[in-house]
């Protein structure tokens, strides 16, 4: 009862409260009625290690790095690329967000990459809101070409590790086939806007934009390293938190040096409150767990499959994406990853499908709704049948031709993947 | 008489053309507005607030640069509205352009409101259903004044089928 009342309450968020509140207080409540002793909620979070210094590590990086201004190079060296066209300006924005959201996540293209989009296009007087969609969209588009590509990816992973082989199968192939149809969709609903050409002499020179070049070389140095230590790390299964971590201590270490950050500077852009989401999260659904109710939902989700690998991708897609816009992405991954315990006795390719299918349904389907969840949406709807105007439906109109599209497309992509 | 000219950054020319054909009446006055679209920020905002950031913190990365970059666009686009209507009063405001377009035409008085049915970024221009976008068809029902809507000369795709 109290974890569904914890879910709902992310949902609903009464008040407007923050989630970290709402999973904070679900935790406390099961160890003040000893639905869960303390000794067990200390073990559940010191077993989740890495996810939490995955979260702090990629936070720090992405905002030393923006503190280079390199996000601001690359936007600006897509544009003189672009030759004027807004059509391949568009193009390329895809594919500079598609590599932003594989080496340092989702987070640093949605919430680092869009406003530097948006200042760009400003200048350039191109309609913004094709560009500015494109970033939040190829956020999670993009956000299953690597295991450091969405924190998602860390939870999962995690408990469930898949072998750099085996990702890059099931995951990175479709992800490449799902951005291509993201692409083609947005270049079909947006054709109309992006007609004619821009004027690239409103743009500043690419040296404008970084602010201190010995950091920012240094940090490209930097960001090279991590990117090729991801890869060695996935392939050897060592916990990506220590890589992030490791990039962020050494980015630190040349902004201190060249006097470009403080710690002050940096805790400002960590979201702390994200921790405490996790961390009520994680013992919410650790009691839940204790009940057997998640071993009963990862039993009927094998069921629903019917044992096959199609079964294995579609069931587990279709759960994923629902259940990540009834409530938010992070808590239907803990919970679903919890559930794929009971499926270890199933074959390896239906494991290896409710897997990927959770990465891929967790990732992607929050691309449905800006908003959060679609309870959100509904009372966005009603708000809007009274009169008020609410601009959270542009994106929504977006998000409802597009995910499915994107969704059925990676969901056979993988399954046809998992037969290889 | 008093002509509010809302400008969109690719629309003084067509709104110029328009407007000098009739508006030889001594005295009359232009008033150039352009709306500063806080959509594009609560969109932004959305977006973080989905990935567990609260609002105003940890801030908006770059907000300050993104104010700076809206109002030295909205300065750009008036002061080459200035340009076509020497002497017209530069009017800014921000928020959502349908609704600040019709306050500010209660507010300054207009006598008529001159604007335009989308903004054109190149192509040939289109009639039809939906080629007035959700700007002006706001204005055409909001507005405490005449409103004249300012379309693209269009004349090779006529005429259109006489079939209901």
């Amino acid at each position: 009862m109290i974890t569904l009342f914890t879910l709902v309450g992310i949902m609903v968020r009464p008040f407007r409260l923050d989630e970290a509140k709402i999973a904070l207080a679900g935790a406390i409540l099961l160890l003040i009625v000893g639905l869960i002793s303390p000794l067990d909620a200390v073990r559940v979070l010191l077993s989740d290690w890495n996810i939490f210094f995955f979260f702090l590590g990629m936070m720090t990086l992405s905002a030393l790095v923006d503190a280079a201004g390199f996000f601001e190079w690359l936007a600006t060296q897509a544009a003189r690329l672009a030759g004027n066209s807004p059509r391949r300006l568009l193009l390329n924005t895809f594919l500079l967000g598609s590599l932003i959201s594989m080496i340092l996540s989702n987070d640093a293209t949605a919430l680092i990459l869009t406003p530097i989009v948006y200042v760009l296009i400003t200048k350039l007087r191109l309609p913004v809101l094709p560009f500015l969609f494109a970033c939040t969209f190829i956020a999670d588009t993009a956000s299953f070409l690597l295991p450091v590509s969405n924190p998602i990816n860390i939870i999962v992973t995690s408990q469930f590790p898949l072998d750099l082989l085996t990702f890059l199968r099931l995951l990175f192939v479709p992800c490449l086939v799902v951005i291509a149809v993201n692409i083609a969709v947005f270049f079909l609903l947006y054709r109309r806007q992006l007609q004619g050409r821009f004027d690239s002499k409103r743009l500043s020179s690419p040296q404008e934009t970084i602010p201190h070049k010995p950091y920012f070389r240094y940090t490209c140095s930097i960001l090279a390293l991590v990117a090729i230590a991801y890869i060695i790390a996935t392939a050897l299964q060592i916990p990506l938190s220590l890589v992030t971590l490791s990039g962020a201590s050494l980015l630190f270490a040349g902004a201190l040096f060249w006097k470009r950050s403080t710690m002050r500077d940096v805790s400002k852009h960590i979201s702390w409150s994200i921790f405490g989401f996790i961390a009520g999260m994680f013992i919410v659904v650790q009691a839940f767990e204790n009940t057997g109710l998640t071993d009963q939902f990862g039993k009927l989700l094998l069921h629903l499959s019917g044992g096959s690998s199609f079964g294995s991708v579609i069931v587990g897609t279709a759960g994923a994406a629902i259940g990540t816009n009834l409530i938010n992405n992070v808590p239907m991954a803990v919970v679903l990853t919890s559930a794929l315990h009971s499926i270890s006795h199933a074959p390896l390719t239906v494991q290896h499908g409710f897997i990927a299918a959770t990465i891929f349904g967790c990732d992607l389907g929050p691309n449905l709704t800006t908003v959060g969840s679609l309870a959100t949406v509904l009372w966005l709807l009603i708000l809007r049948q009274r009169g008020v105007d609410v601009s959270g439906l542009d994106y929504f109109k977006v998000g409802i031709v597009v995910t499915p599209i994107m969704l059925v497309v990676g969901a056979l992509t993988i399954w046809l993947m998992l037969s290889l | 008489m008093r002509i509010l000219c809302c400008l969109d950054g690719t629309n003084v020319e067509q709104l110029h053309n328009a407007v000098t054909k009739f508006a030889k009446e001594q005295g009359t006055l232009f008033g150039l507005l352009y709306v500063i679209d806080a959509g594009p920020k609560a969109e932004m905002e959305r977006a973080r607030e989905r990935l567990l950031r609260r609002p105003g913190s940890p801030l908006l990365p770059h907000a300050e640069k993104v104010q700076q970059v809206e109002l030295a666009s909205a300065q750009e686009i008036l002061n080459e509205g200035l340009r076509y209507f020497p002497g017209a009063e530069p009017l800014q405001r921000e928020g959502k352009p349908e609704r600040e377009i019709v306050n500010c035409a209660a507010e300054w008085q207009a006598d008529l409101v001159v604007v335009c049915p989308r903004a054109e970024y190149g192509g040939k221009p289109e009639i039809g259903p939906k080629s007035v976008g959700h700007v002006a068809r706001f204005v055409l029902d909001h507005a405490p004044c005449p409103v004249l809507l300012v379309r693209p000369i269009a004349r090779e795709q006529f005429p259109i089928s006489r079939k209901p």
